[in-house]
Parts: C-alpha cells; sequence; structure tokens
C-alpha cells in the first residue's frame, strides 16, 4: 500500500466524523422527547415510544438505512446519501440515548426530588439546577461507549456511497486488489485510532466530574 | 474432655509473617499442635487469626518463617512443588465463614464432585459416602435439594460433610458460625463437638467463647498479628496473665 | 395495500430463504465466537505477559474495528495474502472475531462476579485450577453472562445484514436483489425489516423477562 493510499484512505475520517457526530447530536436531542414519553404518565405516549424504542432496535441499522436511501429513493423522495445516513444512524440513536436518559434518571435517589421540592424551587430551576448536571454525570460513560460504537456503525455509510473510511478503503481495494489486506487492516485502525481519544476523553471527564463531587 | 492425644505434631509454626503491602498481618508466629488436638484461636477483629488459618493451607502464601503440616514443609522463601500443594490441599479440610457450598449443584453433588475428582472415587463411591456423611451430621433428606433451599446452619453441616468426605487428616474451622443466628449456631458447634470426640485435629478461628473454652484443649489468643497467650483452654480463659488479653476476655465474657 | 400484500406474498419465500442463511451465519458465528469468547476471558488473566497482550489484541480489534471491515479484510483481504475464503466462510471469520471479543468482555465480567469464596472452597477441597474452573467458576460465570449474552445475539443477527457487502445471498442481499429487478424496493425492504423485527422483538422482550427473572432471585 502506497503513500497515495494511505492519505486517499485518511482523507475519509472527515465524513466518517460528520456522519458519526451529526447522527449522534441528532439522536441526543430526539432521545429526550423519546426518553420523556416513555417515563410519562399518559399510557398512551407510553406505548408510543415503547413500539418506536423497540421498533427502531430491532431492524439492523444497515436496512434503515437501505430503507430511506433505496426505499425512499424510489419514487418518494430522493434524499442524498450523507443526510440519509445521518438521520437513519440519528434515529437510531435516539431510541438508544432515550433508553440511556431513562437509565439516569432512574439512577437519581427520589430524595434528590424530594429535597428540591421542599426547598420550594420553581420546577425549572429543580430541572435544569438539580436534575441536568447529575443526569450529565450519569449519563456521560454510556453515551460516550455508545458514541464509541456509533462511530463504527457509521462505516455502513459506505454502501450507499458516503465517501467516509470504509468506502474508500473499498475504493481502493478495487483498484489494488492486491494490496486489500493492508488496505482494509489500515482502514479498521484508523477507527481504533479514532476511537482511541474518545475513550480517553470520556474517562478524563468522568474521573473529573466524580471528582468535583467528591470533594 | 479425656482424650489421649498422640505426642507427634501435625501442625509446627516457626516464625510465620504476613503482610498485605506495608500492613504487617502476622508478625513471629509461632505454635505446634499434636495430632487429635483441638486448638481454638480467639482475639479481637483485625488480629490476624484468620490470616493465621489461611497461610495454614497456603490460601495465602507467608512471607516470613515455614510451616509444617501433615508432613508437608512450607518454606517462605522456597516456592512449593504442585505435588506438596496438592497434598497439603488433600490432607487439610477448611470451613469457612461463609459456607461457600457450589450454588448451582445439588447438596449431593457438592460433596461427591470433589472426591471424584480428587481423590478419584467412582460416583457410586462417592455417593455412597457423600449419603452416610449427610446422616451422620442429620441432613440425609437433604441429598437431592440444593443449597438455597437449606438454612445457614444446615449449608454450615452441608460444608463440613464436604470437608470430611475427603478423609483429611485436620480440619481447619473459618469462624464456622459467625454468620448465624447464636440458636442456629449451636446446630453447627454440636456437629463440631462431635467430631472433636471423634478424635479429629481441629483449628477453630471463632468468637464463641464458650466453644473455645469447654470443647477445645488449648486455646491460642492473638491480637495485632501475634500470639498473646496460649495453653490449656480453661487456664487461658480464667486465668489470663497479660494486660491486654485480661482487657479483651473481660469484654467478650460480659456481654 | 392489495397490491403490496401480493406483492410480499410472491417474493416472500425468496426472503425466507435469505433468512435461513442470515440464521445459519449468526448461529455459526455464535457457536464459534462464544466459545472462543470464554477462551479468551479465561486468557486475560493468564500470568504470561505474551498470552495477555496478544489476547487483549484480538479482543481490542475485534471490538474497536467496524464488523463491515472486518467481513471485507475476511472476503477481499484474506485472498490477496493467499487465503481464498468463500463468502459464507469469510463472514463466519469475521463474525466469530467479533462475537469472540464482544462475549469476552460479557464472560469476563461472568466469570468477576463469582464470589472469591467459591473459588477457595474448590481449591482447599483439591480440585485443580482447571477442574475449580470447569465445574465451579465457568458455569456459575456462564449464567450470570446468559442475559447479556442472549441480547448479543440478537446484535449478531443484525450485524449479519452486514454480509450484503460480501455478496453472501441473506435476507438483505435478496431484498436488495429484488429491489433492483422489480424497482419495489420501498416493498421489498419493508418485508424484510419486518422479517428482522419479527424475529429480534420476541428474542428482546424475552431477554428482559429473562434478566427480570434472574434479579428477583439475587434480590
Amino acid at each position: 500500500m502506497t503513500l497515495d493510499g494511505v492519505l486517499l484512505i485518511a482523507g475519509g475520517i472527515y465524513w466518517t466524523l460528520v456522519v458519526t457526530v451529526c447522527a449522534f447530536l441528532l439522536g441526543a436531542a430526539l432521545g429526550v422527547p423519546i426518553c420523556a414519553m416513555r417515563v410519562s404518565r399518559s399510557r398512551v405516549l407510553n406505548a408510543v415510544s415503547v413500539s418506536l424504542i423497540v421498533l427502531l432496535r430491532s431492524v439492523p441499522p444497515i436496512v434503515w438505512i437501505f430503507l430511506l436511501y433505496f426505499g425512499l429513493g424510489s419514487g418518494f423522495l430522493t434524499i442524498n446519501p450523507v443526510p440519509a445516513a445521518i438521520i437513519a444512524l440519528g434515529v437510531i440513536t435516539a431510541a438508544n440515548m432515550a433508553e440511556i436518559y431513562r437509565g439516569a434518571l432512574s439512577s437519581i435517589h427520589p430524595g434528590q426530588w424530594d429535597a428540591s421540592h421542599a426547598l420550594g424551587l420553581p420546577v425549572w430551576s429543580e430541572f435544569f439546577d438539580v436534575m441536568v448536571p447529575q443526569l450529565f454525570r450519569v449519563t456521560l460513560p454510556s453515551a460516550t461507549t455508545y458514541l464509541i460504537g456509533l462511530l463504527k456503525d457509521s462505516a455502513i455509510a459506505s454502501t450507499i456511497g458516503v465517501a467516509e473510511i470504509a468506502y474508500l478503503a473499498n475504493f481502493l481495494s478495487n483498484k489494488q486488489f492486491h494490496a486489500s489486506l493492508q488496505i482494509f487492516a489500515f482502514a479498521g485502525a484508523l477507527y481504533i485510532l479514532i476511537s482511541l481519544p474518545l475513550a480517553a476523553v470520556a474517562r478524563d471527564a468522568d474521573a473529573r466530574l466524580r471528582s468535583k463531587v467528591a470533594q | 474432655m479425656e482424650r489421649t492425644a498422640e505426642a507427634r505434631p501435625i501442625v509446627e509454626v516457626k516464625g510465620l509473617g504476613k503482610s498485605f503491602g506495608a500492613h504487617k498481618v502476622l508478625a513471629g508466629v509461632d505454635f505446634s499442635m499434636r495430632v487429635g488436638e483441638v486448638v481454638a484461636i480467639i482475639g479481637p477483629s483485625g488480629s490476624g487469626k484468620s490470616t493465621l488459618l489461611r497461610c495454614l493451607n497456603q490460601l495465602e502464601q507467608h512471607d516470613e518463617g515455614s510451616i509444617e503440616i501433615c508432613g508437608i514443609q512450607m518454606r517462605a522463601d522456597t516456592p512449593i512443588p504442585r505435588k506438596d500443594m496438592n497434598a497439603l490441599r488433600r490432607s487439610t479440610g477448611m470451613v469457612f465463614q461463609s459456607f461457600n457450598l457450589f450454588p448451582h449443584m445439588t447438596v449431593l453433588r457438592n460433596i461427591s464432585l470433589p472426591q471424584e475428582r480428587a481423590l478419584g472415587r467412582s460416583r457410586a463411591e462417592a455417593d455412597e459416602r457423600s449419603r452416610a456423611l449427610l446422616d451422620r451430621v442429620g441432613l440425609g433428606s437433604k441429598a437431592d435439594q440444593y443449597p438455597a433451599r437449606c438454612s445457614g446452619g444446615q449449608q454450615q453441616r452441608i460444608a463440613i460433610a464436604r470437608a470430611l468426605a475427603l478423609d483429611p487428616k485436620i480440619i481447619l474451622f473459618d469462624e464456622p458460625t459467625s454468620a448465624l443466628d447464636p440458636e442456629i449456631g449451636l446446630e453447627v458447634l454440636a456437629v463440631m463437638q462431635e467430631l472433636a470426640e471423634g478424635g479429629m485435629s481441629m483449628i477453630v478461628v471463632t468468637h464463641e467463647m464458650h466453644f473455645a473454652e469447654t470443647v477445645s484443649d488449648r486455646v491460642i489468643l492473638m491480637a495485632d498479628g501475634k500470639i498473646l497467650e496460649e495453653g490449656p483452654s480453661s487456664e487461658v480463659m480464667r486465668n489470663p496473665k497479660s494486660p491486654r488479653a485480661q482487657q479483651f476476655l473481660h469484654a467478650v465474657m460480659n456481654r | 395495500m392489495s397490491q403490496t400484500l401480493s406483492f410480499w406474498a410472491e417474493y416472500l419465500p425468496k426472503l425466507l430463504s435469505g433468512l435461513v442463511i442470515s440464521l445459519e451465519v449468526t448461529g455459526a458465528a455464535l457457536a464459534i465466537g462464544i466459545p472462543l469468547g470464554l477462551v479468551a476471558a479465561l486468557l486475560v488473566q493468564s500470568k504470561s505477559r505474551s498470552v495477555r497482550w496478544t489476547t487483549l489484541a484480538i479482543v481490542e480489534i475485534g471490538r474497536g474495528a467496524p464488523a463491515l471491515i472486518l467481513l471485507q479484510f475476511a472476503y477481499f483481504g484474506l485472498p490477496s495474502s493467499g487465503l481464498q475464503l468463500s463468502s459464507m466462510g469469510s463472514a463466519i471469520a469475521a463474525l466469530s472475531w467479533t462475537t469472540c471479543a464482544y462475549t469476552s468482555e460479557i464472560i469476563r465480567a461472568g466469570l468477576q462476579a463469582v464470589p472469591r469464596g467459591q473459588n477457595e472452597a474448590a481449591m482447599t477441597l483439591g480440585l485443580s485450577r482447571l477442574d475449580a474452573l470447569r465445574f465451579v467458576i465457568v458455569p456459575q460465570g456462564m449464567r450470570v453472562a446468559a442475559p447479556a449474552l442472549l441480547g448479543f445475539a440478537i446484535l449478531m443477527l443484525q450485524a449479519s445484514a452486514l454480509c450484503f457487502s460480501i455478496a453472501l445471498p441473506e435476507l438483505l442481499s435478496r431484498a436488495n436483489l429484488i429491489g433492483t429487478t422489480t424497482f419495489r424496493y420501498m416493498e421489498i425492504l419493508m418485508l424484510a425489516a419486518l422479517l428482522y423485527a419479527a424475529i429480534c422483538i420476541p428474542a428482546t422482550i424475552l431477554v428482559a423477562v429473562i434478566e427480570r427473572r434472574l434479579g428477583q432471585h439475587t434480590a
């Protein structure tokens, strides 16, 4: 594998990150209302959110991407590959983030709600000043684990033509078949390399938030 | 408590020392016991009693000194050959505070499996021996149950039967009744007393002062990783010499 | 609607035969990968540093690289080093690797959940280290790991859809092929999605039930 090849595949990092980060942000935002429905007292909202979560998680991500790109694209609504990948992965992420938020909510001691009621805090302050910082801390480790998983899932965007790492590896492998082994090994190593600092940042942030609480 | 203990030592400990990191748990422990003797080790928590017991069968490796048990030599400065380790495990039995029965096996399998694997007995031989031992500890009817269906006292009696099944020369008891309600502890102590009367060599780390005084031949009182007093049970229990021992016994006897 | 239904009825058999292949790949990957995962879980605790590091490398690559890349590595990459695998062979090899890597972590957590006293009891009863693992530690650890392993099996069935990229005629490949010939992508992909869901939803519920039941026992 030549230096040109290395540079070509490394150029895919850009789209890999765009798809991963955008899908994550979309999912983290959409996860909030899904989680809210999930913990609401309304039976109907509950059922809607549970079915949504189960359905989104029970169909493989690559099938969702195909449904959006080829399915909708076959005469219904044309979507470009990048938004199709972001929306499909983002919606799946929303279902998973909703469950992560819910786990975090249930891990906060009920005494915290009682305490903020007793202090007579207004509802918005109760939520944003008391709950959100705690939720953030509890959510962080599982959210980062999910983000790293999403980074790897973003490779399936290559199947609809997004020019990210896996796509470029495929492209190069078609041209230089004899070097396929190194090409795919390098592509795999790139994903691992990207996830290492992510994991480190998460560990660091987690430790810092914890030590704040410990004092 | 009349019994004729043979003069041959079964355990001989010299200059035993053990540290966990910078913390010295045992320092300069010497003692010996003869075949058929029952020795109770008492003392405040953190005095190193359990660690001493766990060094004897090498669940913990000692850092200093030497241990001889059932003729097997173990020096802190030389690694113990696998052959000796196997012999050690075969000649010593152990009963734990938390019973440690295998929860995924029936009571019978708990007792039979080690016989099959460690002694090479056939399934039929092992089961026969297991059932006989279960009858002996009064739990013959529990053979096909799972441990979770037995009370704590029953589980501990099963654990004793499991240790006995391997025909050990000595049994080490690590606070066998501490996890049990006092009344339930009595049924376990009764089984242990019967063993003692049958001539089994036993070392018992315990908080049961009554057992220490009436069943054991000798008491070792430990504090801060050292042996503080040692001697015939009634003597140590009734007339301790050092102020530290007096203080401890005063505290536990007046509870 | 009735058009869609008759279209589905016409192509369902083809998709079902694809689903069988999906299930075969998944089953084979689990049957090979989980025992390897157990071995890896034991080897990362090895005293030998070289064994430990080699195992860690295998596990970390299997977890760190996307399954899609592993599949393509096995199918397109290995032939260039002289090892030619069929698409079925590459699929099983790559997904077994992923399974081994992920399940080794799940199983390691299960083994660590077995109380230390269990191993100590086994030692004092004269069981060899191997016997202690075989009869005492592994059966209990695997029981703890079972719900998480089942959950992973569901993810693996979903991952088998990635074999589309190495021309394995599994469920998604068949749906895609039917799409290219009929141009009715939406309908055929929806049917494929329904088939995945028809297996994964009941399986997810089953895992939740098992988890709740195990939780009750320990509580």
